[in-house]
């Protein structure tokens, strides 16, 4: 598989440069509130016009490795998940940087993200023309049960109070109505203006709760000195962490590479989806959210599991897994290369050294996480003075640049204010985030999945992915339930 | 030799700019062109093909913005009401002259812009599945009369849920139109084997159909597409139907009609270079070029055209 041929094409110099360059890159775009990896893939991807097509290819692979990842480092540093990738991380990530262990959680985070992507290149680059076949038998059914599985994890995010979850949920899910519906066309709270017609876009709203929500709190305490310092021990991380690394990584990264291959749904459900389900597995799930290592390496693995597992729809059928992987077609596409099974049949050596290319960017990835850690804590030891305005400026800029729309930057601003009194009433925002992040595709696939069924409920029990989706929810709803009662009986408060 | 070919596109762009600069104190600043997608798609990659084609015509730059919103309707919005100065040029899309008709465009309206000239247009595919009992176009709509038939389309109200409407009224059969979020969910959807059919544009469904996993039954195009000379024509079947989508550039009215002129033969010139020729080749793109004057008149033709079919369909506002 891996010839000579696809070594020299790999490791040519410059093409190992162009990797490097990505992944740096990407961890730079992924840190940045509102420059999401598809951001950043979109922005380097002209560069790649003139270059050949494996260094190319091989450049945007780095950006999209280096994003996903880098998304975490500022989820566990500001607590601004810098891609919705990142989303779930701050859940637990950023109360390791309140104890002072920021750099715990940033090694954790970068191996679990190294363990998640490696699993997602071996499953890509052995079972890739198989597993493809799968990815068809999606259809609306089983999007809208698979949305509802994500949904399900607002039970494991709420925090102490499930009722003000469930609540938040359904803000986010109301407010995912806003806009052109997509089936019949209908104008739902658009008020006339042009920019509610696509609805709101969820990442301006995702900056506004977490990053300038914990950015109006800084205000308050702007000259406290602060509490935690950038020392560090050790940036590697510890024996027990490995441990529970060891069991919870491999496992989600899988779950990851899982979601990854579905087109159409990607990191951000896929890290959701881990961590409410490894906590729903946990022998101590009351902890999660507190800061504990599996509350990071489940949603970390998951989403970098993601990466190689969108790439397998994408390479062997042509049919983007998730928004990266549709702008990665439209640069093959410019190299007058066509993915799906031409490909695989005429350039075997270009597929095997994407291959490669995958495994080299997840090592590049980890060694720079590493290597890097210490700077990234630096950050914590810049007073505050100087940090919130910076996170201040850093959100208006993030959320104008994703669509160079200064509707956004309202809708920013407006969701700060929202989340800095959601703070201040113990209500965790993340359910909010993902209902609208699952609202519209649990909504649009309803209704599709009727429509193509002509009105029969029966289409959601017709094949027998719809029974596993069942299945999965049956389990996610009903575990917690009855861990609790077990855990009630064995003592525990 | 894609190198070489940059190269002389450049230089031939050079040489251009050369001869027109003195008579025309423009461009004095950076010249941004609105593009009212997302980076990375099929309006943005040309887009960016051609400005880069042109870039020796502009010393302060050219540069492409990506204002998105509204299906197409913020950026076009933002490029419209932009000040007549030639700074800000917009690629306009089919997307102008059917959204004012669905209510959802804002203010968007052609009259608004000068066309500078249009450079690719691509037509509806009546696509189906390569196993499909159905071979002809008249196959499949003689089935849609007994049994029902799911076409996917791009979007409710969008142009390829207006390719597939008015095939229906050509024909006199009703389908069921299942709308997708975008043209790559309804083609893995068809992929699937979910859906019986698409009417997305050619370009969106050709690489299925080199794969041998789709067959294209009939384009509903005025004639046959020259990267498809093979596939028949709606109107050659007997059903006059053509429904197409097209990209251009457009800048605000008021423009000087000399700014106007230059850009005309600037981008023309950038369209017709070896460079761009490929990269169109590459990707699978016609080109249709269009003078400012022909443009004008195909926008006003299509806004005539698309208000009535909206109007039967019953989309309109």
């Amino acid at each position: 598989m891996f010839t000579a041929e696809v070594f020299a094409n790999v490791f040519e110099p410059l093409t190992l440069l162009y990797l490097v360059v990505g992944v740096a890159a990407g961890i730079g775009i992924g840190c940045l509130p509102g420059l999401t990896a598809t951001m950043g893939v979109a922005l380097v991807l002209p560069l790649t016009f003139g270059m050949e097509a494996i260094p190319g290819i091989l450049l945007l692979l780095g950006v999209y490795v280096g994003a996903i990842y880098g998304g975490s480092v500022s989820a566990i540093l500001i607590r601004t998940p810098g891609t919705p990738a990142a989303a779930a991380t701050v859940l637990d990530g950023y109360e390791f940087a309140k104890r002072g262990e920021a750099g715990r959680a940033l090694g954790i985070s970068t191996l679990s993200s190294f363990v998640g992507g490696m699993i997602s290149c071996v499953i890509l680059a052995i079972m890739a023309p198989w597993l493809a076949r799968i990815a068809l038998k999606f259809s609306s059914p089983e999007f809208f049960l698979l949305a509802v599985f994500g949904l399900c994890v607002i039970a494991s995010i709420s925090g102490a109070s499930l009722a003000k979850g469930l609540l938040c949920g359904a803000l986010g899910m109301i407010l995912a109505c806003v806009g052109i519906d997509g089936i019949t066309a209908h104008m739902r709270y658009t008020y006339g203006n042009i920019n509610l017609l696509s609805g709101i876009n969820y990442i301006p709203v995702m900056i506004g709760l977490f990053a300038m929500s914990q950015a109006f709190e800084g205000v308050e305490d702007i000259f406290k000195r602060n509490a935690v310092t950038g020392a560090i021990p050790s940036v590697l991380p510890r024996r027990s962490d490995l441990l529970v690394m060891a069991r919870v990584a491999p496992l989600c990264g899988l779950a990851g590479t899982a979601i990854g291959i579905i087109p159409g749904a990607g990191a951000d459900i896929a890290a959701f989806v881990a961590y409410g389900q490894t906590k729903n597995l946990s022998k101590r799930p009351e902890l999660f959210g507190t800061g504990i290592p599996e509350g990071v390496a489940a949603p970390e693995s998951a989403n970098n599991g993601v990466t190689g597992g969108a790439l397998i729809p994408m390479l062997t059928l042509g049919v983007p897994g998730d928004a990266v992987a549709a702008i990665m077609i439209g640069a093959l596409t410019v190299q007058g290369l066509q993915p799906g099974p031409l490909l695989f049949r005429n350039h075997p050596a270009l597929i095997n050294s994407v291959f490669m290319g995958m495994f080299l960017a997840n090592i590049v990835m980890c060694l720079m996480g590493f290597f890097c850690i210490r700077a990234f804590v630096k950050v914590l030891s810049i007073p505050k003075a100087i940090l919130t305005p910076a996170i201040f400026m850093l959100c208006v800029v993030g959320s104008y640049a994703m669509a160079n729309n200064f509707f956004d930057v309202w809708t920013m601003l407006v969701f700060g204010i929202v989340g800095y009194f959601l703070n201040k009433i113990d209500i965790i925002a993340s359910p909010a985030v993902l209902g609208l992040i699952l609202g519209p595709m649990a909504e649009s696939h309803f209704r599709r999945a009727l429509l193509m069924g002509r009105g029969s409920y029966g289409v959601f029990f017709s094949t027998p992915l719809t029974w596993i989706f069942w299945g999965l929810i049956a389990f996610s709803l009903f575990l917690p339930f009855w861990q609790r009662r077990k855990g009630g009986s064995a003592g525990r408060k | 030799m894609k190198r070489i070919g940059c190269a002389l596109a450049l230089a031939a762009a050079l040489v251009l700019a050369a001869g027109w600069a003195p008579s025309l104190d423009y461009p004095r600043s950076p010249v941004s062109i609105i593009v009212p997608y997302g980076a990375g798609g099929g309006t943005d990659l040309i887009g960016r093909a051609l400005a880069d084609t042109v870039k020796g015509s502009f010393p302060r730059g050219i540069a492409v913005e990506n204002r998105l919103g509204g299906g197409g309707s913020v950026g076009m919005s933002y490029g419209q009401n932009a000040r007549p100065d030639g700074n800000i040029i917009t690629n306009i899309t089919v997307e102008l002259v059917t959204l004012p008709h669905t209510g959802t465009g804002g203010d968007i309206s052609h009259e608004k812009f000068i066309p500078l000239i249009m450079f690719n247009s691509t037509y509806s595919a009546v696509t189906v599945q390569k196993s499909s009992p159905h071979n002809t176009l008249k196959d499949l709509l003689t089935a849609a009369k007994t049994d029902p038939i799911q076409v996917g389309n791009s979007g409710i109200g969008a142009i390829w849920h207006l390719a597939a409407a008015s095939l229906e009224q050509a024909a006199g059969v009703e389908f069921i139109h299942v709308p997708f979020d975008g043209a790559a969910p309804a083609i893995t959807s068809l992929l699937g084997g979910h859906i019986d059919a698409v009417t997305v544009s050619y370009a969106e469904v050709v690489s299925q159909v080199d794969a041998g996993e789709l067959k294209v039954l009939a384009v509903l195009a005025p004639q046959r597409l020259p990267v498809a000379p093979d596939i028949p024509t709606a109107t050659e079947l007997g059903y006059n139907v053509s429904v197409g989508s097209w990209r251009g550039f457009g800048v605000p009215l008021n423009t000087p009609p000399e700014i106007v002129a230059w850009l005309e033969k600037t981008f023309t010139d950038g369209v017709n270079s070896p460079g761009f020729v490929k990269f169109m080749k590459d990707t699978k793109n016609d080109i249709e070029l269009l003078s400012s004057a022909e443009y004008a008149k195909r926008l006003a033709r299509d806004y005539e055209m698309f208000g009535k079919l909206i109007n039967d369909l019953g989309l309109s506002k």
